[in-house]
């Protein structure tokens, strides 16, 4: 099982607890949010490994808050969910832009990917959580490696 | 001698003989008679005593005769005479008595006395004669002298008259009868001034008095009534006619008709006074002429009148001259130009052409006024000549084309303006031939100004109007213009549409049509509707997806959570399995109609041979079903770099549209391969998808990739093909078409070209390129139903 910290970020309810529920299936921590806002006051307070936001919300919009991580925190990844077709140009600052059509097993795997390319970065001393629980999936779907900023 | 007895004859004849006279002799009264009727008797020497007839009875007789009263007698008597016989003797006219005896000398001496004075009375009476045929004569002479006179007094054409010394009028010529037509006897002394006309007679008559006092010549001037009842002027003239004394004896006196000459200078009294009427008409005229106009009446033109207008034009106010003869220039109210040259006095058109002494045709003039304005004149000027032909002065006229000049200037304005327009202007009469041609025109048709004047425009042009020409013409005469858009073609034969505008030339001899080229506007204005269309679509899209993918995720990740829920029995978690896969349909749907999407930022390397693949896979119960074989021919694994998911759109789209298209069943033919370009050498990967369906319509072929088009009505979203075009082209691909008919079946073949380096992919397939063989029979591909 993952044992990551996850802020879930979204200011509409239904959804927000549901995937949050379905992380907490999933074995992740997940500390919810209903407003960017919110999320940086958690961040302050609590350890977070990731960040999952929406990207259409009241406020600060998925993008913006991703910008706004990407400065104070580098090491924090992040990725959105979105229910637009179109991927915006400030999409760059967030790690991965994931269609919520996608259903909760792609949502799993971009995590879990993204969460991997951090650990092997920062060093081995972090430990992989890459073949967690749900491995099946993680292996059956080919892994796409992430570009990273330099390229 | 006459005695009864011969001798006393004889003695008388010796007696007598010595005088040397004619001596006859009688011897009897009656003898004697006869003698002296048959001769001229000097003297009768008569007895007193005769027989039958005594000598007194004889001189009796003599006396009663009258040629013989006068002859002398001298009786012979014997007796003595008694002093009474004596006295009957004188009465009776005998002169002398001589008696008996006779003395001889005595007889001779009375005898002589007698003959001498016979002789001398017929002398005398020769003399008379003589002298009364000359009065005779002179008579005659002045008879026919008067006569002479009176015919040329009558002749004269002038009314003459002769008034005695004291002006009694006691001739008249024969015209003043005929001018008159009265009687001698009514005009005759001072009859005359009844005909004198009443004003005229009391002065006529104290003048004449005058003149008859004084002897003076007499003139004077006066109507006179002429049987016509009307009054003639005439001229009225007497001269005195003096005797050899010098006294005035008469008057000769003419009237001359001076009416024809009064009548003249009436006319002339008349022409100058139209004279003076046409000048100070003239003077008007100049005053009010719009016409500058200037007269010099010297050659040097130091004096120069001009009129109103004049004054206007040079601005010369009411103190000052007209020419700046004697002055300085700068003084003066204005100056005069040409080609911006300054004019000295000598070159101003009146000096100049007085100088020269001719005739100046149109100089244009500047003049420049001192408070700084301008007028532009056209002046003519031309010498004024005296009789002799020396220049006398001159005049000028000059005209204000300052509003004209003005007008030129606009006018070249305008016309370089219709020049530079990029809009075709042109001018064509109601017969359609060209009269103007801008360089727009030019530009635009590509037919140079040269080529096409004078030529019925729209024929060139090919034009095709939008509305009868009927309906054009009306809304042209009932507005003045009409709008619309035509087709034409231009010189390269190439198609334009222009926006028109037809107007009506204000005198409606003529069609003024501007037009604009606005084929490219079309153009762009089709693609900004489909742009607009596409924007709109995406738009509704990005919108419907949004609302949708939203529930549609915590939807699934309810069926996530239901899945294995420890509170589900076997049934409730099938139903949930159930839900969950409808579910994925309903995500499957959504993804490939609301739009395209990317489930990744960044391409991967796609086969396309696995996607056709993948997609037979799941259209599999359909393509059974619909008794479809399928024919793949894969040359290549067709590696792309790309999304999966788009592409396997592109291509579900495709397959999905064949098995539409063969309801009753057919062929299905794929094929894959690699290829490069001709043209562009960018290597790549064909995929051509055949059916053998119902095909495309001819009509329908243009519109098949445009949105919102489609041939299934209410089954299809008409986006299928337009998104695959729009993936494709950004891939930098293309898709093309073409549906054919061949020995009875239609065969509809999609091509796609997908470059490897769309997207930063390396990988390439250097295979030579080969053309799609759709008629090569299907068995040779390694087919899969």
């Amino acid at each position: 099982m993952p044992s990551a910290v996850i802020l879930c970020v979204d200011d509409e309810d239904i959804p927000r607890t549901l995937r949050v529920m379905v992380l907490a299936k999933q074995g992740y921590t997940v500390l919810p949010a209903v407003s960017a806002a919110q999320a940086l006051e958690l961040l302050d307070q609590h350890h977070v490994d990731l960040v999952l936001t929406d990207q259409m919300m009241p406020g600060l919009v998925g993008t913006e808050l991703a910008k706004i991580l990407r400065a104070a925190r580098p090491q924090l990844p992040i990725v959105i969910v979105s229910g637009v077709n179109e991927i915006p140009d400030d999409a760059i600052f967030a790690d991965r832009f994931v269609s919520k059509v996608e259903g909760p097993l792609a949502l799993f795997r971009n995590i879990a990917e993204v969460l991997a390319d951090y650990r092997s970065v920062a060093g081995s001393d972090i430990p992989c959580v890459e073949s967690g629980s749900s491995g099946s999936v993680a292996q059956a779907i080919p892994k796409i490696p992430r570009l990273s900023k330099s390229q | 001698m006459v005695d009864d007895q011969a001798g006393k004859l004889l003695s008388y004849e010796v007696i007598l003989s010595e005088l040397g006279e004619n001596l006859i002799k009688a011897r009897s009264a009656r003898e004697a008679m006869e003698q002296l009727l048959r001769n001229d008797i000097a003297v009768v020497l008569m007895d007193v005593s005769m027989p039958e007839i005594n000598g007194f009875e004889l001189a009796d007789m003599m006396h009663r005769h009258p040629r013989f009263q006068k002859t002398a007698i001298i009786f012979i008597s014997a007796v003595h005479l008694s002093d009474p016989d004596r006295i009957k003797g004188y009465q009776s006219g005998a002169v002398d008595y001589i008696a008996v005896p006779i003395v001889p000398e005595l007889l001779r001496a009375k005898v002589s006395v007698f003959t001498e004075l016979h002789r001398k009375t017929r002398q005398l009476e020769r003399l008379n004669r003589e002298l009364e045929q000359r009065v005779e004569e002179r008579t005659e002479q002045l008879r026919q002298s008067e006569e002479q006179f009176r015919t040329l007094a009558n002749s004269i054409p002038q009314l003459a008259w002769m008034a005695d010394a004291d002006g009694a009028i006691f001739w008249y010529n024969q015209r003043w009868y005929d001018y008159i037509g009265a009687g001698e006897q009514e005009i005759e002394r001072w009859g005359w001034t009844s005909v004198q006309h009443p004003d005229h007679v009391e002065r006529t008559m104290e003048r004449l008095q005058q003149a008859w006092n004084t002897g003076e010549l007499w003139e004077d001037t006066f109507p006179l009534l002429g049987k016509d009842g009307k009054y003639k002027w005439f001229i009225a003239r007497a001269v005195p006619l003096r005797d050899s004394q010098g006294s005035v004896a008469r008057w000769f006196g003419t009237c001359t008709d001076i009416s024809d000459q009064i009548a003249a200078e009436e006319k002339i009294r008349h022409l100058n006074s139209q004279l003076q009427q046409r000048l100070a008409e003239l003077e008007t005229i100049m005053q009010v002429l719009p016409v500058g106009v200037a007269v010099s009446q010297d050659p040097a033109c130091d004096v120069v009148t001009g009129n109103a207008a004049l004054a206007e034009m040079l601005g010369v106010g009411p103190g000052d001259a007209f020419s700046p003869a004697g002055m300085d220039l700068r003084e003066h109210p204005f100056r005069i130009y040409q080609e911006g040259r300054e004019l000295a006095l000598r070159e101003f058109p009146l000096h100049r052409s007085a100088l020269s002494g001719q005739q100046l045709g149109s100089m244009e003039l500047e003049v420049r006024h001192k408070n700084g304005s301008t007028t532009h004149l056209l002046a003519s000027a031309s010498p004024l000549r005296d009789p002799a032909g020396a220049v006398r002065g001159a005049v000028g006229a000059f005209f204000d084309v300052t509003g004209r000049k003005r007008l030129e200037d606009l006018l070249r304005e305008r016309a370089d303006l219709l020049e530079l327009a990029t809009e075709a202007i042109i001018v064509r009469d109601l017969n359609g031939l060209l009269t103007y041609w801008n360089s727009g025109a030019e530009e635009l048709y590509g037919w140079k100004r040269e080529e096409v004047l004078g030529k019925p425009i729209h024929d060139v042009l090919k034009t095709r109007f939008p509305v009868e020409d009927e309906e054009i013409e009306a809304a042209l005469a009932s507005t003045g213009s009409w709008d619309g858009n035509l087709t034409q073609t231009n010189r390269d034969g190439r198609e334009l549409v222009v926006a028109s505008r037809l107007a009506l030339k204000a005198q409606g001899d003529a069609i003024l049509e501007i037009n604009r080229d606005i084929t490219a506007q079309l153009q762009a204005e089709d693609a900004l509707r489909k742009a607009e269309r596409l924007a709109a679509m995406g738009r509704v899209a990005g919108i419907i997806a949004h609302e949708i993918n939203n529930p549609l995720e915590a939807i699934s990740n309810t069926f996530f959570l239901l899945r294995d829920h420890p509170s589900l029995d076997d049934e409730a978690r099938h139903y949930a399995q159930m839900g969950e896969e409808e579910m994925l349909r309903l995500s499957h749907i959504t993804r490939q109609t609301l739009g395209f999407y990317r489930e990744s930022k960044h391409p991967v390397e796609v086969s396309i041979a696995q996607l056709l693949d993948d997609i037979l896979e799941l259209q599999l119960r359909r393509l059974e079903f619909g008794k479809i074989a399928v024919v793949k021919r894969y040359r290549s694994q067709g590696l792309v770099q790309g999304f999966p998911v788009e592409l396997k759109q592109v291509f579900l789209n495709l397959i999905g549209n064949s098995i539409q298209a063969m309801p009753e069943g057919g062929k299905l033919r794929l094929h894959v391969f690699a290829s490069s370009r001709r043209d562009s050498r960018r290597a790549g990967t064909w995929v051509s998808i055949c059916d053998t369906g119902v095909g495309i319509d001819v009509e329908h072929a243009r519109h098949l990739f445009e949105p919102f088009f489609t041939t299934k009505s209410a089954k299809g979203t008409g986006l299928g093909l337009w998104i695959s075009k729009g993936i494709i082209q950004k891939y930098g691909g293309t898709i093309s078409f073409r549906s054919l008919r061949r020995s009875g079946r239609n065969i509809t073949c999609f091509q796609i070209f997908l470059p490897h380096a769309a997207l930063g992919a390396s990988d390439r397939i250097d295979a030579p390129p080969e053309s799609l063989k759709i008629a090569e029979p299907a068995g040779r591909a390694s087919g899969r139903a």
